[in-house]
């Protein structure tokens, strides 16, 4: 007993020693500044609407980052504007009043906001083309600060520019919800005064500007962005763009400036203990190789490995289908794993954090490598294509999460994308359409505004698994290659613009070849789903027909001696589709001989159900809907049907559930 | 009284096994019977819902995505299944309080040919069933101090459980989270053992009432770590049976309802092995019981009213 509990103790003791503590900070050398272009190759992408520079100072022991901003803003619509709202995204930390705590009820994605962790926004002053301004909160009950604007004097005529000059604090929340600190580890985003977008067709437009809800992300316009950020000079800093200038600063202080161009957002990490890997990726255009650099604690360097051979690929094989990756870095941050729930797995561009990191992520369990994959993958579907993530969240996370499917399986192999590992293998489609619900569970179409679902589950099925289905039934429905070539057509018509969903459908429509309506009608603005099941299946012996046969001198009685049964058998199989979305179906008859039927039931108007009839020589066996998984939008659960039962399969689960109950008897009796 | 020592109890598992080796197999009858039942009620509601459905071949072949569809198509049905494994186990708690009392019984009296055996398994199976459920009860606040331990220390290190990185930061926390609980659960455990050996071998000379039987026997325990050794190695070689069977039958598929049969009969031999290791450490502790002074005698009273 007694060596029992020494033995325990010296475990204890031990697991105890070897707990994450990384002693303390240590100065670090003065980093090279980045030698390299913001952009890899070639001039501006984008119209460069908002352009920003920024001059900050994290205090890193009360977590407070002091700054001043100076925004060139420029009119690129073609209406007057009189008004200029401005997210403050970290006022949605402040207290429990802001939309986004109302909404999220102070959890997301398994973190949870601490009490003692509020963040907010102090805009200390705002003068637009130096005549001051005073910042007025957009919500009248004043509850929620995330969104405040300027009326201003005179307005500004289409093509015309002002330039903003906005002095601010920040007090950086306790990290649950993509940006903050969790003790030495600072993940900063929507950290600044940013301007809204202004969207609609010329005569109509507005500000999208909207309050930040938990459900929803970002929409900014693109432009460059100068930022100087002053840290401790223990701290190592990863940010947004490349590197162009380090200097020691008074104070134990350093200053280091980024450059960013073509960008829509910026953010940073700074943290005292943070290793860095590198490596290269090539975008195949013939310009120079994006430098792939993961951020991670020293704990984590298995996993960094994992993220960085996924980030290499992501971004080969993306700039493959879509287009190159334009700018020269990539960093992802891999943040301490008491902090990944809250700030990792998230986008900006030139910079992701991700996370997944986990000793139950065995190698060959892809998880950590999937949360890399998806946030690099953003830097396409929403970092060039900068589509609105608040009003539709699908057209980066959705298509996103389509696209990468496709990498998972190119990089770690088409049936064990998602897992590998002793023995277990599940593509990573298969395993996301295996685990989400069924879509006309949800009481939303695909196209909702992300604040307009009813709540997050609903916002998350719908926003990702739904949209990945969806496109994922198109492409097997009108073919890999030709989808793959649609979709890179898209990439490239809207990159560094703002597309909508109407632009994606009528894109895929025109490079399709053909009216989509019926597709994406019901699939993204309609509730409900696809709902294929066999209703019944029946065979009866073959045989001439009996009765009375013909008319006058020609008719005949005809009875099972002069009609009797030929052996062969007359099958009908009815197939109903009791969901909203009509698709063409093809179904497959199996019969005993071996042999197989196949035909296609053309479901695209209102027809719901369908009667196959087939004379065979042998009995049928088994009926299959969309043999071959084309119909991803449908839980494939019941696509197969034996037509006779078979209880073998049940009998060997009886006898292995069995065997788990005789070892539970054995450790409770004799 | 010669001393007996943890060889003694070891040596003594296996010649109660090969001397009652009926008596082994008859109680594994019995237990397999409750299997063979929750084979059979599991079978027919799987089949029920699954019998038209190739995916759940698929699935209980090993396909995971299969597996995962199937679970979620069928979640009701799942329930029902646990339902069944429960009630199962729950059956033969219950019947393990008549044979533990029947095996210590045929141990402690050592009876010779089929019927006098038999005589005394059903003899003292019967005569110490309600002392076994009266002491099950004051067990009671024993499990209760184990859960305790186990939820105190997986919140402890809950938070290491979450965040672990590495094989050692996994086996480390689960050391801490479960270790003071199995050697709590291995003493309580230990203590009911012998606590039903006392039951068994005073019963018709000292009768001795189930609380005061259990405070013995954790007395006798505590005092005598060679107890806790001896059923540690029992479950050591239960384990080794457990993961060894399991690290074979990798790679093993059984199809068909062949395939079934031929399963369910390969961990029928894996559950009496098993069993003997089981039955051998009962042997090992009745040995041991034997030498345990006597408990104090009950005296009954009887009181005469004048009326």
């Amino acid at each position: 007993m007694r060596h029992a509990l020494a033995t325990f103790a010296v475990l204890a003791g031990a697991a105890v020693a070897c707990g994450h503590d990384h002693g303390p900070a240590h100065v670090r050398g003065l980093p090279n500044k980045d030698d390299k272009p913001a952009l890899r190759t070639g001039a501006a992408r984008s119209p460069r609407l908002a352009n920003y520079k920024i001059d900050a100072k994290l205090d890193a022991s009360r977590h407070t980052i002091s700054a001043s901003e100076t925004l060139t803003w420029t009119n690129g619509g073609s209406d007057p504007v009189d008004t200029l709202p401005f997210h403050l995204y970290l006022n949605a930390f402040k207290n429990e009043q802001s939309l986004f705590m109302r909404s999220s009820h102070g959890s997301l994605r398994g973190a949870h906001a601490s009490d003692g962790g509020w963040g907010y926004i102090d805009v200390r002053s705002i003068a637009v083309d130096g005549v001051p301004y005073q910042l007025r909160f957009t919500d009248p009950a004043k509850l929620d600060q995330t969104v405040a604007e300027v009326k201003l004097a005179a307005p500004i005529p289409p093509g015309g520019h002002v330039t903003i000059d906005i002095s601010f604090d920040d007090q950086l929340p306790e990290v649950f919800a993509r940006t903050g600190y969790k003790g030495d580890f600072h993940m900063i985003g929507q950290w600044f005064p940013k301007i809204g977008v202004r969207v609609g067709p010329p005569g109509s437009e507005r500000w999208s500007c909207e309050p930040f809800h938990s459900n929803s992300e970002f929409f900014a316009d693109f432009g460059v962005y100068d930022v100087t950020l002053t840290v401790p000079s223990t701290h190592g800093v990863a940010a947004t763009g490349v590197l162009v200038a380090s200097t020691e600063s008074p104070g134990g202080t350093r200053t280091f400036t980024y450059h960013a161009e073509d960008v829509h957002d910026f953010a940073w990490m700074a943290d005292p203990y943070m290793d860095l890997v590198k490596g290269t990726a090539d975008p195949g255009d013939g310009g120079p190789p994006v430098e792939v650099r993961v951020y991670f604690r020293g704990e984590q360097r298995e996993y960094a490995h994992r993220h960085l051979e996924a980030a290499i690929g992501t971004i080969e094989k993306m700039s493959a289908e879509y287009g190159p990756y334009p700018w020269s870095i990539m960093s992802v941050i891999d943040p301490p794993v008491d902090a990944a729930a809250g700030a990792g797995g998230m986008e900006y561009p030139t910079l992701v954090t991700t996370g997944g990191d986990s000793v139950y992520a065995r190698p060959g369990m892809h998880l950590p490598e999937y949360v890399t994959v998806h946030e690099v993958g953003h830097n396409w579907f929403q970092g060039m294509l900068a589509s609105n993530e608040t009003d539709e969240a699908w057209l980066d996370e959705g298509v996103n999460e389509w696209a990468d499917g496709k990498v998972m399986d190119e990089l770690y192999g088409v049936r064990t994308g998602a897992i590998d590992w002793l023995g277990w293998q599940a593509e990573t489609y298969a395993l996301r359409r295996a685990l989400a619900d069924d879509p006309a569970h949800i009481p939303s179409p695909i196209a909702t505004a992300s604040y307009a679902f009813v709540d997050t589950s609903a916002y998350h099925e719908a926003t990702y698994a739904s949209t990945m289905r969806a496109l994922h039934t198109l492409e097997l429905t009108v073919g890999s290659a030709r989808f793959a070539a649609a979709m890179k057509a898209y990439a490239q018509a809207w990159a560094f613009k703002h597309p909508t969903g109407r632009d994606l459908f009528d894109t895929l429509g025109k490079e399709l070849g053909q009216d989509l309506t019926w597709f994406f009608g019901p699939v993204f603005h309609e509730v409900g789903g696809l709902a294929l099941s066999v209703r019944s299946t029946a065979c009866r012996p073959y045989h001439e027909a009996r009765g009375v046969i013909g008319d006058g001198k020609d008719r005949v009685t005809r009875g099972e001696i002069e009609s009797p049964d030929t052996g062969a058998w007359t099958c009908e199989v009815v197939v109903q589709n009791t969901g909203t979305i009509h698709v063409p179906v093809d179904v497959e008859l199996r019969f005993e001989d071996g042999s197989t039927q196949r035909s296609t039931w053309n479901d695209h108007g209102d027809a719901t159900w369908q009667r196959i009839e087939v004379n065979h020589s042998t009995r049928l066996t088994e009926v299959r809907l969309d043999p071959d998984g084309k119909l991803q939008l449908d839980q494939a659960t019941q696509h197969d049907l034996r037509v006779d039962g078979d209880g073998a399969a049940g009998l060997r689960a009886g006898a292995w559930v069995a065997a788990l109950a005789q070892t539970l008897m054995q450790a409770v009796g004799p | 009284m010669k001393a007996v020592g943890l060889k003694d109890m070891i040596v003594a598992g296996p010649r109660g096994v090969s001397r009652y080796t009926g008596t082994l197999f008859a109680v594994f009858v019995v237990q397999s019977l409750v299997a063979i039942a929750v084979m059979l009620a599991t079978a027919l509601v799987l089949a029920q819902v699954f019998s038209h459905l190739p995916v759940f071949d698929d699935a209980v072949d090993g396909d995971l995505i299969a597996l995962v569809e199937c679970v979620r198509f069928a979640r009701a049905s799942m329930l029902a299944v646990l339902g069944i494994v429960l009630g199962g186990v729950a059956m033969w708690q219950l019947a393990s309080w008549f044979l533990a009392g029947g095996i210590y019984g045929v141990l402690a009296q050592r009876p010779e040919g089929r019927r006098d055996t038999a005589r005394a398994f059903g003899a003292s199976g019967a005569s110490t069933y309600l002392a076994y459920a009266r002491l099950a009860l004051c067990g009671i606040p024993g499990w209760l101090i184990v859960l305790a331990a186990w939820i105190a220390c997986s919140g402890a290190v809950a938070t290491r459980l979450e965040y672990a990185l590495t094989t050692w930061d996994l086996v480390s926390s689960l050391i801490i989270a479960f270790g003071p609980a199995a050697l709590l659960w291995h003493l309580a455990a230990t203590v009911i053992d012998y606590a039903r050996v006392e039951l068994t071998l005073r019963d018709d000379t000292h009768a001795p009432g189930a609380a005061i039987a259990y405070g013995r026997a954790l007395a006798f325990v505590v005092r005598r770590p060679a107890t806790l050794v001896h059923g540690l190695l029992g479950h050591l070689a239960w384990l080794a049976i457990t993961i060894g069977s399991v690290w074979l039958a990798q790679g093993h598929p059984m199809y068909g309802a062949e395939g079934a049969i031929t399963l369910f009969v390969l961990r029928q031999g894996v559950a009496l092995a098993r069993m003997a290791v089981r039955f051998g450490v009962l042997a090992g502790q009745v040995e041991l019981g034997r030498t345990r002074p006597a408990p104090p005698r009950r005296v009954e009273v009887k009181v005469q009213s004048e009326a």
